[in-house]
Protein backbone atom coordinates (compact mmCIF):
# COMPACT_ATOMS: atom_id res chain seq x y z
CA UNK A 1 0.00 0.00 0.00
CA UNK A 2 1.33 3.50 -1.02
CA UNK A 3 1.42 5.44 2.15
CA UNK A 4 0.83 8.35 0.47
CA UNK A 5 -3.04 9.40 1.58
CA UNK A 6 -3.82 12.60 -0.88
CA UNK A 7 -2.73 13.96 -3.48
CA UNK A 8 -3.64 17.41 -4.93
CA UNK A 9 -2.81 18.32 -8.73
CA UNK A 10 -2.86 21.54 -10.05
CA UNK A 11 -6.33 22.60 -8.32
CA UNK A 12 -8.37 25.60 -9.46
CA UNK A 13 -11.59 26.18 -7.23
CA UNK A 14 -14.36 28.78 -6.41
CA UNK A 15 -17.46 29.87 -5.75
CA UNK A 16 -20.05 32.16 -7.52
CA UNK A 17 -17.47 32.45 -10.32
CA UNK A 18 -14.77 33.93 -8.62
CA UNK A 19 -11.69 31.73 -8.58
CA UNK A 20 -10.23 31.52 -5.24
CA UNK A 21 -7.45 28.44 -5.81
CA UNK A 22 -5.57 28.84 -8.53
CA UNK A 23 -3.09 25.52 -8.76
CA UNK A 24 -2.70 24.32 -5.27
CA UNK A 25 -0.54 21.18 -5.08
CA UNK A 26 -0.13 19.40 -2.20
CA UNK A 27 1.08 15.43 -1.01
CA UNK A 28 0.26 14.02 2.08
CA UNK A 29 1.44 10.97 3.49
CA UNK A 30 0.19 9.02 5.99
CA UNK A 31 1.25 9.61 9.91
CA UNK A 32 2.03 13.54 8.69
CA UNK A 33 0.72 16.32 10.16
CA UNK A 34 0.29 19.27 7.53
CA UNK A 35 0.13 22.78 8.73
CA UNK A 36 -1.45 25.59 6.03
CA UNK A 37 -0.87 28.80 7.27
CA UNK A 38 -1.43 32.02 5.34
CA UNK A 39 -2.84 35.32 5.46
CA UNK A 40 -6.70 36.02 5.40
CA UNK A 41 -8.67 35.35 2.09
CA UNK A 42 -5.79 32.86 0.94
CA UNK A 43 -8.09 30.49 -0.10
CA UNK A 44 -7.82 28.23 3.21
CA UNK A 45 -11.27 27.64 3.88
CA UNK A 46 -11.59 27.00 0.31
CA UNK A 47 -9.22 23.98 0.44
CA UNK A 48 -10.86 22.72 3.51
CA UNK A 49 -14.47 23.35 1.87
CA UNK A 50 -13.32 21.87 -1.40
CA UNK A 51 -12.13 18.71 0.55
CA UNK A 52 -14.91 17.91 2.47
CA UNK A 53 -17.02 17.91 -0.57
CA UNK A 54 -19.19 21.34 -0.07
CA UNK A 55 -21.76 21.81 -2.95
CA UNK A 56 -21.06 25.83 -3.56
CA UNK A 57 -17.91 25.48 -4.22
CA UNK A 58 -17.13 24.59 -7.83
CA UNK A 59 -13.84 22.64 -8.26
CA UNK A 60 -12.97 24.09 -11.74
CA UNK A 61 -9.80 21.91 -13.03
CA UNK A 62 -7.03 19.54 -11.57
CA UNK A 63 -7.73 16.18 -9.34
CA UNK A 64 -7.64 15.23 -5.87
CA UNK A 65 -6.88 11.09 -5.21
CA UNK A 66 -7.62 10.03 -1.62
CA UNK A 67 -6.70 6.80 -0.74
CA UNK A 68 -6.35 5.93 -4.48
CA UNK A 69 -9.97 6.97 -5.02
CA UNK A 70 -11.27 9.85 -6.82
CA UNK A 71 -12.31 12.08 -4.11
CA UNK A 72 -14.12 14.93 -6.29
CA UNK A 73 -16.39 12.48 -7.87
CA UNK A 74 -17.52 11.28 -4.25
CA UNK A 75 -20.69 13.15 -2.51
CA UNK A 76 -20.08 14.35 1.11
CA UNK A 77 -21.04 11.56 2.79
CA UNK A 78 -19.02 9.04 1.00
CA UNK A 79 -15.95 11.08 1.94
CA UNK A 80 -17.36 10.43 5.30
CA UNK A 81 -17.23 7.10 5.35
CA UNK A 82 -13.78 7.40 3.43
CA UNK A 83 -12.46 8.30 6.71
CA UNK A 84 -12.27 12.35 5.85
CA UNK A 85 -12.97 14.84 8.48
CA UNK A 86 -13.72 18.60 8.62
CA UNK A 87 -13.66 20.47 11.81
CA UNK A 88 -15.69 23.60 10.98
CA UNK A 89 -14.37 26.97 11.69
CA UNK A 90 -17.60 27.94 12.26
CA UNK A 91 -19.91 24.82 13.37
CA UNK A 92 -23.42 24.81 12.27
CA UNK A 93 -25.99 24.92 15.12
CA UNK A 94 -29.04 22.06 14.19
CA UNK A 95 -32.25 23.16 16.43
CA UNK A 96 -34.12 19.92 17.38
CA UNK A 97 -31.26 17.28 16.73
CA UNK A 98 -29.67 15.92 19.94
CA UNK A 99 -26.02 15.07 20.12
CA UNK A 100 -26.58 11.76 20.80
CA UNK A 101 -28.73 11.31 17.74
CA UNK A 102 -26.44 13.20 15.44
CA UNK A 103 -23.64 10.92 16.21
CA UNK A 104 -25.95 7.94 16.26
CA UNK A 105 -27.14 8.49 12.78
CA UNK A 106 -23.35 9.24 11.65
CA UNK A 107 -21.95 6.27 12.90
CA UNK A 108 -24.95 3.74 11.90
CA UNK A 109 -24.77 5.86 8.33
CA UNK A 110 -21.40 4.77 7.83
CA UNK A 111 -21.55 1.09 9.53
CA UNK A 112 -24.55 0.85 7.02
CA UNK A 113 -22.26 2.09 3.89
CA UNK A 114 -19.62 -0.59 5.43
CA UNK A 115 -22.15 -3.51 5.14
CA UNK A 116 -21.92 -3.80 9.48
CA UNK A 117 -25.07 -3.93 11.05
CA UNK A 118 -25.95 -0.98 13.75
CA UNK A 119 -24.30 0.00 16.96
CA UNK A 120 -25.59 -1.87 20.00
CA UNK A 121 -27.13 1.16 22.20
CA UNK A 122 -24.73 -0.09 25.34
CA UNK A 123 -21.55 -0.19 22.92
CA UNK A 124 -22.82 3.22 21.30
CA UNK A 125 -23.39 5.18 24.95
CA UNK A 126 -19.35 3.67 26.17
CA UNK A 127 -17.69 4.88 22.68
CA UNK A 128 -19.73 7.84 23.56
CA UNK A 129 -18.23 8.50 27.10
CA UNK A 130 -15.37 7.72 26.15
CA UNK A 131 -14.73 10.14 23.48
CA UNK A 132 -16.30 12.70 25.63
CA UNK A 133 -13.72 12.26 28.25
CA UNK A 134 -10.87 12.83 25.66
CA UNK A 135 -12.40 16.50 25.15
CA UNK A 136 -13.19 17.11 28.94
CA UNK A 137 -17.22 17.14 27.84
CA UNK A 138 -19.92 16.06 31.29
CA UNK A 139 -23.10 14.01 30.55
CA UNK A 140 -25.42 16.46 30.12
CA UNK A 141 -23.48 17.12 27.24
CA UNK A 142 -24.48 14.65 24.75
CA UNK A 143 -28.17 15.26 25.42
CA UNK A 144 -27.84 19.19 23.86
CA UNK A 145 -29.26 19.93 20.70
CA UNK A 146 -25.90 19.87 18.02
CA UNK A 147 -23.93 23.76 18.79
CA UNK A 148 -27.00 25.00 20.08
CA UNK A 149 -26.23 28.05 22.71
CA UNK A 150 -23.08 26.51 22.73
CA UNK A 151 -19.78 28.67 23.26
CA UNK A 152 -17.34 29.32 20.96
CA UNK A 153 -14.82 27.12 22.96
CA UNK A 154 -17.78 24.61 23.41
CA UNK A 155 -18.31 24.44 19.72
CA UNK A 156 -14.98 23.36 18.72
CA UNK A 157 -14.56 20.82 21.72
CA UNK A 158 -17.50 19.04 20.13
CA UNK A 159 -16.06 19.15 16.65
CA UNK A 160 -12.94 17.48 18.44
CA UNK A 161 -15.46 15.20 19.97
CA UNK A 162 -16.54 14.36 16.49
CA UNK A 163 -13.85 13.52 15.18
CA UNK A 164 -12.90 11.49 18.12
CA UNK A 165 -16.61 9.65 17.47
CA UNK A 166 -15.21 8.79 13.69
CA UNK A 167 -11.71 8.38 14.05
CA UNK A 168 -11.23 9.86 10.95
CA UNK A 169 -8.17 8.96 8.57
CA UNK A 170 -7.42 12.68 6.95
CA UNK A 171 -8.52 15.22 9.48
CA UNK A 172 -8.98 18.36 8.44
CA UNK A 173 -8.79 21.12 11.07
CA UNK A 174 -9.84 24.45 9.62
CA UNK A 175 -8.92 27.23 12.17
CA UNK A 176 -9.58 25.12 15.31
CA UNK A 177 -7.99 27.85 17.40
CA UNK A 178 -9.92 30.46 16.58
CA UNK A 179 -11.96 31.87 19.12
CA UNK A 180 -10.44 29.52 21.58
CA UNK A 181 -8.50 30.57 25.30
CA UNK A 182 -5.59 28.82 25.93
CA UNK A 183 -7.58 26.56 28.36
CA UNK A 184 -10.19 25.27 25.43
CA UNK A 185 -6.61 25.27 23.17
CA UNK A 186 -4.89 23.19 25.10
CA UNK A 187 -8.10 20.52 25.18
CA UNK A 188 -8.43 21.17 21.62
CA UNK A 189 -5.02 20.30 21.06
CA UNK A 190 -4.96 17.25 23.69
CA UNK A 191 -7.32 15.52 21.62
CA UNK A 192 -6.04 15.95 18.66
CA UNK A 193 -2.91 14.47 19.60
CA UNK A 194 -4.00 11.83 21.06
CA UNK A 195 -5.85 10.80 18.17
CA UNK A 196 -2.78 10.22 16.13
CA UNK A 197 -2.11 7.48 14.18
CA UNK A 198 0.58 5.88 12.35
CA UNK A 199 -2.07 5.17 9.63
CA UNK A 200 -3.95 8.89 9.97
CA UNK A 201 -2.71 11.96 8.89
CA UNK A 202 -3.83 16.01 9.25
CA UNK A 203 -4.23 19.29 7.87
CA UNK A 204 -4.42 22.09 10.14
CA UNK A 205 -4.99 25.33 8.70
CA UNK A 206 -4.35 28.31 10.50
CA UNK A 207 -3.61 32.00 10.46
CA UNK A 208 -1.03 31.82 13.68
CA UNK A 209 1.18 30.36 14.90
CA UNK A 210 -0.28 29.56 18.10
CA UNK A 211 -1.81 25.95 17.38
CA UNK A 212 1.39 24.82 15.94
CA UNK A 213 3.12 24.79 19.43
CA UNK A 214 0.43 22.16 20.66
CA UNK A 215 0.17 20.50 17.43
CA UNK A 216 3.41 20.26 15.95
CA UNK A 217 3.51 20.10 12.04
CA UNK A 218 5.77 17.46 10.04
CA UNK A 219 5.39 20.06 7.20
CA UNK A 220 4.22 23.71 6.83
CA UNK A 221 3.01 25.47 3.80
CA UNK A 222 2.57 28.93 2.91
CA UNK A 223 -0.88 29.47 0.90
CA UNK A 224 -1.15 33.13 -0.34
CA UNK A 225 -3.34 34.33 -3.50
CA UNK A 226 -4.96 30.63 -4.25
CA UNK A 227 -0.85 29.06 -4.59
CA UNK A 228 1.36 27.25 -2.16
CA UNK A 229 4.51 29.69 -2.54
CA UNK A 230 6.38 27.91 0.35
CA UNK A 231 6.71 24.86 1.83
CA UNK A 232 9.01 23.89 4.84
CA UNK A 233 9.52 22.76 8.33
CA UNK A 234 8.36 24.10 11.21
CA UNK A 235 11.01 26.36 11.15
CA UNK A 236 8.76 27.87 8.43
CA UNK A 237 6.11 28.92 11.45
CA UNK A 238 9.09 31.19 13.28
CA UNK A 239 9.82 32.82 10.16
CA UNK A 240 6.40 33.86 9.62
CA UNK A 241 6.01 34.74 13.36
CA UNK A 242 9.05 37.11 12.50
CA UNK A 243 8.48 38.58 8.88
CA UNK A 244 4.78 38.14 8.34
CA UNK A 245 3.37 36.68 5.33
CA UNK A 246 4.35 39.90 3.57
CA UNK A 247 7.69 38.66 3.95
CA UNK A 248 7.50 35.14 2.62
CA UNK A 249 6.80 34.48 -1.45
CA UNK A 250 8.76 31.45 -2.08
CA UNK B 1 -64.41 17.82 26.08
CA UNK B 2 -63.35 18.89 29.09
CA UNK B 3 -60.13 17.17 29.85
CA UNK B 4 -56.50 17.89 31.94
CA UNK B 5 -55.73 14.68 29.74
CA UNK B 6 -52.99 15.57 26.68
CA UNK B 7 -55.55 14.78 23.74
CA UNK B 8 -54.78 13.86 20.06
CA UNK B 9 -56.68 13.52 17.30
CA UNK B 10 -55.66 12.38 13.57
CA UNK B 11 -57.67 14.36 11.36
CA UNK B 12 -59.20 11.95 8.88
CA UNK B 13 -59.18 9.25 11.78
CA UNK B 14 -60.36 10.58 14.90
CA UNK B 15 -63.72 12.68 14.92
CA UNK B 16 -63.49 16.39 16.34
CA UNK B 17 -66.62 18.66 16.88
CA UNK B 18 -66.89 22.06 14.89
CA UNK B 19 -67.42 23.52 17.57
CA UNK B 20 -65.45 23.45 21.58
CA UNK B 21 -67.01 25.29 24.19
CA UNK B 22 -64.57 25.56 27.50
CA UNK B 23 -66.46 26.22 30.92
CA UNK B 24 -65.52 28.18 33.89
CA UNK B 25 -61.62 26.98 34.89
CA UNK B 26 -62.12 23.91 31.83
CA UNK B 27 -58.80 22.78 30.79
CA UNK B 28 -58.23 21.58 27.26
CA UNK B 29 -54.46 20.36 25.88
CA UNK B 30 -55.16 18.98 22.53
CA UNK B 31 -52.63 18.30 19.60
CA UNK B 32 -54.19 18.29 15.81
CA UNK B 33 -52.47 15.95 13.48
CA UNK B 34 -52.59 16.03 9.71
CA UNK B 35 -50.44 13.03 8.60
CA UNK B 36 -48.98 12.62 4.77
CA UNK B 37 -51.52 11.65 2.59
CA UNK B 38 -54.55 13.28 3.97
CA UNK B 39 -56.12 16.34 2.43
CA UNK B 40 -58.63 17.99 3.74
CA UNK B 41 -60.66 21.58 4.97
CA UNK B 42 -61.26 21.60 8.07
CA UNK B 43 -62.97 24.69 10.09
CA UNK B 44 -62.42 24.80 14.49
CA UNK B 45 -63.88 26.70 16.37
CA UNK B 46 -62.96 26.95 20.40
CA UNK B 47 -65.07 28.78 22.53
CA UNK B 48 -63.55 30.02 25.91
CA UNK B 49 -66.97 30.74 27.72
CA UNK B 50 -66.24 31.02 31.15
CA UNK B 51 -63.65 32.74 33.42
CA UNK B 52 -60.04 31.38 33.68
CA UNK B 53 -60.74 28.65 31.30
CA UNK B 54 -57.66 27.28 29.10
CA UNK B 55 -56.60 26.27 25.48
CA UNK B 56 -53.46 24.37 24.68
CA UNK B 57 -53.74 24.17 21.00
CA UNK B 58 -50.97 22.96 18.38
CA UNK B 59 -51.34 21.23 15.04
CA UNK B 60 -48.38 19.44 12.41
CA UNK B 61 -49.34 18.97 9.21
CA UNK B 62 -46.79 17.16 6.51
CA UNK B 63 -48.28 17.63 3.33
CA UNK B 64 -46.59 16.19 0.12
CA UNK B 65 -47.49 15.21 -3.56
CA UNK B 66 -50.42 17.12 -4.62
CA UNK B 67 -52.38 17.21 -1.31
CA UNK B 68 -54.08 20.11 -0.47
CA UNK B 69 -54.59 20.80 3.37
CA UNK B 70 -56.76 24.00 4.42
CA UNK B 71 -57.36 24.55 8.22
CA UNK B 72 -58.92 27.41 9.87
CA UNK B 73 -59.09 27.67 13.20
CA UNK B 74 -61.19 30.42 15.31
CA UNK B 75 -60.80 30.75 19.60
CA UNK B 76 -62.73 33.17 21.01
CA UNK B 77 -61.96 34.49 24.47
CA UNK B 78 -65.61 34.90 25.47
CA UNK B 79 -64.80 35.83 29.02
CA UNK B 80 -62.47 37.09 31.49
CA UNK B 81 -59.09 35.77 32.69
CA UNK B 82 -58.93 32.89 29.78
CA UNK B 83 -55.19 31.56 28.41
CA UNK B 84 -54.76 30.31 25.07
CA UNK B 85 -51.61 28.95 23.68
CA UNK B 86 -51.57 27.85 19.78
CA UNK B 87 -48.43 26.35 17.39
CA UNK B 88 -48.54 25.47 14.53
CA UNK B 89 -46.69 23.97 12.16
CA UNK B 90 -46.60 22.51 8.62
CA UNK B 91 -44.13 20.74 6.47
CA UNK B 92 -44.90 20.61 2.70
CA UNK B 93 -42.98 19.64 -0.13
CA UNK B 94 -43.79 18.47 -3.93
CA UNK B 95 -46.47 20.42 -5.49
CA UNK B 96 -49.13 20.11 -2.19
CA UNK B 97 -50.93 23.34 -0.93
CA UNK B 98 -51.10 24.01 3.03
CA UNK B 99 -53.37 26.76 4.30
CA UNK B 100 -53.84 28.39 7.97
CA UNK B 101 -56.19 30.90 8.95
CA UNK B 102 -56.15 31.56 12.44
CA UNK B 103 -57.94 34.20 14.32
CA UNK B 104 -58.11 35.02 17.85
CA UNK B 105 -61.01 36.93 19.05
CA UNK B 106 -61.21 38.89 21.76
CA UNK B 107 -64.61 40.15 22.94
CA UNK B 108 -65.80 42.85 24.93
CA UNK B 109 -65.06 42.43 28.61
CA UNK B 110 -62.70 39.27 28.18
CA UNK B 111 -60.27 41.48 30.07
CA UNK B 112 -56.87 39.62 31.30
CA UNK B 113 -57.21 37.47 28.19
CA UNK B 114 -53.86 35.81 27.44
CA UNK B 115 -53.81 34.65 23.94
CA UNK B 116 -50.69 33.96 22.29
CA UNK B 117 -50.36 32.09 18.54
CA UNK B 118 -48.03 30.59 16.25
CA UNK B 119 -47.25 29.05 12.88
CA UNK B 120 -44.48 27.95 11.34
CA UNK B 121 -44.09 26.19 7.46
CA UNK B 122 -41.09 24.48 6.23
CA UNK B 123 -41.19 23.91 2.85
CA UNK B 124 -38.88 21.36 0.51
CA UNK B 125 -39.47 22.07 -2.57
CA UNK B 126 -40.02 24.78 -5.00
CA UNK B 127 -43.61 23.95 -6.37
CA UNK B 128 -44.51 23.60 -2.61
CA UNK B 129 -47.26 26.60 -1.33
CA UNK B 130 -48.13 27.25 2.34
CA UNK B 131 -49.98 30.56 3.45
CA UNK B 132 -50.64 31.38 6.76
CA UNK B 133 -52.90 33.91 7.58
CA UNK B 134 -52.84 34.84 11.50
CA UNK B 135 -55.30 37.75 12.82
CA UNK B 136 -56.15 39.00 15.92
CA UNK B 137 -59.38 41.49 16.65
CA UNK B 138 -59.60 42.63 20.29
CA UNK B 139 -62.66 44.59 21.34
CA UNK B 140 -60.86 44.69 25.25
CA UNK B 141 -58.34 46.70 27.15
CA UNK B 142 -55.70 44.88 29.77
CA UNK B 143 -54.92 41.75 27.43
CA UNK B 144 -51.61 40.10 26.60
CA UNK B 145 -51.67 39.23 22.56
CA UNK B 146 -49.01 38.03 20.01
CA UNK B 147 -49.03 36.36 16.79
CA UNK B 148 -46.56 35.22 14.75
CA UNK B 149 -45.81 33.42 11.29
CA UNK B 150 -42.76 32.05 9.12
CA UNK B 151 -41.93 30.66 6.17
CA UNK B 152 -38.71 28.75 5.38
CA UNK B 153 -36.74 25.99 3.83
CA UNK B 154 -34.13 23.93 4.87
CA UNK B 155 -31.14 25.45 5.86
CA UNK B 156 -28.61 23.81 3.03
CA UNK B 157 -25.74 24.71 5.99
CA UNK B 158 -27.42 22.57 8.24
CA UNK B 159 -27.45 19.63 5.13
CA UNK B 160 -23.68 19.96 4.49
CA UNK B 161 -23.01 19.70 7.84
CA UNK B 162 -24.53 16.47 8.43
CA UNK B 163 -23.54 15.14 5.12
CA UNK B 164 -19.88 16.04 5.95
CA UNK B 165 -20.70 13.24 9.17
CA UNK B 166 -21.76 10.70 7.01
CA UNK B 167 -25.47 11.27 7.32
CA UNK B 168 -26.81 10.89 3.85
CA UNK B 169 -28.46 13.68 2.26
CA UNK B 170 -32.13 12.15 2.35
CA UNK B 171 -31.45 10.88 6.09
CA UNK B 172 -30.48 14.43 6.98
CA UNK B 173 -33.03 15.99 5.65
CA UNK B 174 -35.81 13.87 7.28
CA UNK B 175 -33.75 14.81 10.56
CA UNK B 176 -33.93 18.06 9.74
CA UNK B 177 -38.16 18.10 9.37
CA UNK B 178 -38.43 15.23 12.30
CA UNK B 179 -36.71 18.31 14.43
CA UNK B 180 -39.02 20.85 12.86
CA UNK B 181 -42.25 19.24 13.77
CA UNK B 182 -40.71 17.92 17.48
CA UNK B 183 -42.04 20.51 19.35
CA UNK B 184 -45.89 19.87 18.05
CA UNK B 185 -45.61 15.83 17.95
CA UNK B 186 -43.28 15.26 21.29
CA UNK B 187 -45.93 17.45 23.46
CA UNK B 188 -48.34 14.93 23.48
CA UNK B 189 -45.80 12.18 24.75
Amino acid sequence: MSDILLEIKDLHAGIEGREILKGVNLTIRRGEVHAVMGPNGAGKSTLSAVLAGRPDYKVLSGSVTYAGRDLLAMPPEERSWAGIFLSFQYPVEIPGVSITNFMKAALNARRKAAGESELKPAEFLKLLKEKMALVQMKGEFAKREVNVGFSGGEKKRNEIFQMAMLEPVLSILDETDSGLDVDALRIVADGVNRLRTPSSASIVITHYQRLLEYIVPDVVHVLKDGRIVTTGGRELVDLIEKQGYDGIDG
Amino acid sequence: MESTDKLVCVVGRDPLPAVTHLESGERLHLTLIVPEGVSCERALEFHLDGPGASLDLAGAWRCSGSEKVKLQVIVRHNAPGCHSEQLFKGVVSGSARAEFDGLVYVAPGAVKTDAHQQCHSLLLSEGAFCEARPQLEIYADDVQCSHGATTGYLNPEELFYMRSRGIPEEEARAMQVEAFLAPVLNRSL
